[in-house]
């Protein structure tokens, strides 16, 4: 999800497009792949560190998946459902607060070694012992992880603890103990020769290129298909765009300005596919006297128009959001229609409904335009990432379309450091910007409503960034650590909803997708709306290990 | 010798201001290196990571800011450099050391190359003024100079990368091939350099021909070239020696200057080539508040611009002897 950086970039990358497109199906001549090799295209801002360190955020999206890989895969596109990986089987106990993981015999490290229950053990106590490493804090829910017999290991949490089976059998890879128990200083581990038990190992890898080979010795006899991966680091998105549309790269996940030109039309077997996964919203400071008011939220979210801010600023390729903050069509199976409906369908955009609405709270349009109550007008300042050119376009279209219902947006276009801060420290008053979602919609919604993941103003707060807090929301959001039954835990996302129906602490733009071309006239196997097996971008880690499972080269 | 002492003098003053202009400023940036990385990540990463960050980076840390810049100051003299955070745990010398003979040898020689190029064409085109050369290439040249440098790289790429297909249009060398000493790596190295280097050639050269072709102009109508004449020597020497090598001394300050700015790297032309150079590695050390890499490879642009004024100080000085008794 890289976005474009600078407007002469930008113009840049026009240039090329309309170049591109006016040279016949052009650049072929390099698009020979040989037929084994993959070569992925993702631009990643910076040459390559060679360090792949799976508990460094910098590192994991490189060794996470085809190199080390997880318990058990969750796919987020298939509504959480469990593969079995490195276990083969879990169990829930003691009311959710015990998870047992039977771990799958005959598994081998890339160096011959076999894959034990102990060493399953050891990477968990090493994240207890580092908490630098611990990046998703499974410690703080967990309390003990034991072995249990020769191959079962079992985990035990202080409460329930459903949600963090995400965090802890799919975003932990495991690691071998008979060489990470040897290391002083795991957070600083470079880890530049990767042990792990992937179907691929990464032989070599130089600043701007990693190469991954097929493990001989994997776990799954026959696999993987594709023998060679290379992986080159691409600084800019121009030249990764193009290095792409020329065929000399099959897997894309780039952000690519007017698609259809500059890659669909240059072969009929290139094809792309975003879907959907979390939200582009507009965080409110609840801490501001102004905002804090209902009335003035809600007729926000019936004045701005998503469907607008999703064309002009997204080039349509990220839909509109919804007010109920559920994700569509990933999670529609999530979403309590009949109960949005009640809420102006949803909040659809209707400029007459937001100034009935200021009206009935005492709002009035002074001689300017601009509503106001009591000398308090309605007129905030938008904080905004001014590094990400579709957010700057988007953000001009909530400032016209929030102008009709007399309320004024000063767009502030920050450079991202400074964006960072003012975001997590809640030092503004309104905030364009995104999150992460989950394999449900439960874990964004927890990550705007807890009020545990907030910090009063002035401290940095990891989510949560408009301070919401009420002790209903969170009791409605503990409990559905404590279920593993869909019905109750439909049911507390309904409330939830909701709780984003009635309060708005946040309201939802566009939706964030996961970017992702590939060409089907050199590999098939792809992840594809019919099949949406994993999440298909490179950079989605362990899902990218998935993906790259089930590729194959089409014969020639 | 007292010309020298009070030049090296100088250059100790502008090194401390520039060492500890180069520890605050980095901190007066909003935000903390935690909070500048978590913008960076994709992928399912969650807020609870920005706490392992901070814990890694040691952000928060209880040192007082003039305890930490009483350290920084003692880890420069002992060339300690510490960790960079953006390329976490790797040293900051290693990631200097990997990208910067990329820089040296895409910039530097670029940079050598346009001022002999350039002053040379310089000197031709005033000896022959009005003849041929002198009427097609300063004004080629002026033009050239005011198109900003990556531009002209994308047009190189559009024509000879994409259209024609002739050269490469991204990266050091072919991405699956492993450095060595081989002819094949090495013609393969000089092929991927020649349309970033042709970039910078043809926006720089125009400067160096203008101001070396105006300053001849004026020293050809100076006496004692009138007398070189007189005297009946040949043209040729009378170009050289009398004319050009009195003309070159404001190029010659200007060509250490830029040798010194190299080391910065050509941030949009290795970002619009993908090239590995220091120059884009500073554009993202400044946007993910990398302090230790910040300071270092500031710190390096900042003593090889000294060291280049300081030596091209005592070059003018060698050169011209009047500079040692004015000043």
């Amino acid at each position: 999800m890289r976005r474009l950086k600078a407007i002469g970039v930008i113009m840049a990358a026009g240039l090329l497009a309309a170049a591109c497109g006016t040279s016949s199906a052009g650049g072929g001549g390099k698009s020979s792949a040989a037929s084994s090799v993959l070569t992925i295209d993702n631009e990643s801002g910076s040459l390559w560190t060679c360090n792949f360190n799976p508990f460094n955020l910098s590192d994991i999206g490189y060794s996470f998946g085809p190199v080390y890989e997880p318990l058990i895969f969750v796919n987020s596109l298939q509504n959480s459902k469990a593969t079995p990986w490195l276990a083969t089987a879990f169990a829930w106990s003691n009311g959710n607060k015990t998870i047992t993981f039977t771990i799958r015999s005959g598994v081998k490290w890339s160096d011959g070694k076999p894959m034990t229950a102990a060493d399953v053990v050891f990477t968990f106590n090493m994240l207890k012992k580092f908490k630098a490493l611990d990046i998703n804090s499974v410690w703080s829910v967990l309390s003990a992880v034991t072995q249990q017999g020769s191959d079962k290991v079992v985990m035990t949490f202080k409460a329930p603890a459903v949600t963090y089976f995400y965090y802890i059998a799919d975003q932990v890879g495991i690691v071998p103990q008979h060489i990470w128990s040897g290391i002083a200083d795991p957070v600083k581990y470079p880890d530049t020769n990767p042990v792990g038990t992937g179907a691929f190992v990464v032989k070599p890898c130089t600043p701007q290129n990693i190469t991954y080979k097929a493990n001989p010795s994997y776990w799954q006899p026959g696999e993987p298909k594709v023998k060679t991966i290379n992986y080159p680091a691409f600084t800019s998105n121009d030249t990764a765009n193009t290095y792409l549309a020329n065929g000399q790269a099959q897997w894309g996940s780039q952000f690519i300005p007017s698609i259809q030109k500059f890659y669909l039309s240059k072969n009929s077997s290139y094809h792309y596919w975003f879907p959907p996964v979390a939200n582009v919203s507009m965080f409110i400071n609840l801490k501001n006297p102004i905002l804090s008011n209902v009335a003035v939220r809600q007729a926000m979210a019936y004045a701005i128009n998503r469907g607008r801010a999703s064309v002009i600023g997204e080039y349509g390729y990220q839909p509109a959001s919804n007010q109920a903050g559920i994700v569509t069509p990933t999670f529609s199976t999530w979403l309590d229609t009949s109960q949005a409906a009640g809420f102006g369908n949803n909040y659809a955009y209707s400029t007459s409904k937001a100034i009935s609405v200021l009206t009935a709270a005492g709002f009035k349009k002074g001689s300017d335009g601009i509503m106001a109550k009591g000398g308090q007008k309605l007129s905030f300042s938008i904080i905004n990432n001014g590094g990400f050119s579709d957010w700057v376009a988007a953000v001009n279209v909530l400032q016209t379309s929030l102008k009709a219902a007399g309320i004024q947006l000063t767009p502030k276009n920050l450079a991202a450091p400074a964006y960072q801060a003012a975001l997590y420290n809640g030092t503004y008053q309104l905030a364009y910007g995104s999150e992460t979602g989950g394999p449900s919609p439960y874990y964004e919604l927890r990550q705007w409503l807890f009020s545990g993941n907030s910090a009063p103003i002035g401290q940095p707060a990891g989510s949560n960034f408009e301070r919401y807090s009420s002790p209903a929301t969170d009791a409605l959001i503990n409990s559905y650590a404590a279920t593993t039954s869909t019905a109750t835990q439909h049911a507390i996302v309904n409330k939830l909803q909701a709780v984003m129906l009635k309060d708005v602490p946040v309201i939802p733009i566009t939706e964030q997708v996961d970017w992702f071309q590939y060409d089907t006239g050199s590999f098939t196997g792809w992840v594809t709306q019919g099949d949406p097996y994993a999440q298909p971008s490179a950079y989605n880690y362990p899902d990218w290990g998935q993906q790259m499972m089930r590729l194959a080269p089409v014969k020639k | 010798m007292r010309f020298a002492l009070r030049r090296l003098g100088f250059f100790a003053v502008t090194m401390w201001a520039a060492l500890t202009l180069n520890f605050f400023l980095p901190r007066l940036m909003p935000g903390n290196p935690a909070e500048a990385m978590m913008g960076k990540f994709r992928g399912p990463v969650t807020g609870q990571a920005l706490k392992a960050l901070e814990l890694a980076f040691g952000v928060n840390t209880h040192k007082s800011l003039l305890a930490q810049y009483f350290g920084y100051i003692g880890d420069v003299a002992t060339g300690k450099f510490g960790t960079s955070l953006y390329f976490y745990p790797q040293s900051v010398g290693r990631v200097i050391l990997d990208a910067i003979p990329w820089t040296l040898g895409l910039v530097g020689v670029t940079t050598i190359l346009a001022f002999v190029l350039g002053t040379g064409i310089g000197i031709v085109a005033a000896w022959r003024r009005g003849g041929r050369l002198d009427s097609v290439m300063p004004p080629i040249f002026v033009i050239t100079s005011a198109i900003p440098y990556f531009w002209v790289g994308l047009m190189l790429i559009l024509v000879f990368a994409v259209r024609l297909n002739w050269l490469p249009a991204a990266f050091g060398f072919d991405i699956t091939l492993t450095p060595s000493l081989s002819p094949a790596f090495i013609g393969n190295l000089l092929a991927h350099a020649i349309l970033p280097a042709a970039s910078l050639l043809i926006t720089t050269i125009g400067t160096w021909i203008l101001t070396m072709r105006n300053t001849m102009i004026t020293t050809l109508a100076e006496d004692y070239v009138r007398m070189a004449r007189a005297k009946g020597l040949p043209g040729r020497r009378i170009m050289l020696d009398y004319a050009a090598r009195n003309a070159i001394l404001p190029n010659l300050t200007g060509f250490a200057m830029s040798l010194g700015f190299v080391v910065g790297g050509a941030i949009l032309v290795e970002y619009v080539f993908n090239y590995p150079g220091v120059g884009y590695m500073l554009l993202q050390a400044v946007n993910n508040e990398d302090y230790p890499l910040m300071q270092a490879l500031f710190l390096l642009i900042t003593v090889a611009v000294l060291v280049a004024i300081l030596t091209a100080d005592i070059a003018t000085a060698l050169f011209d002897p009047r500079t040692r008794t004015a000043g």
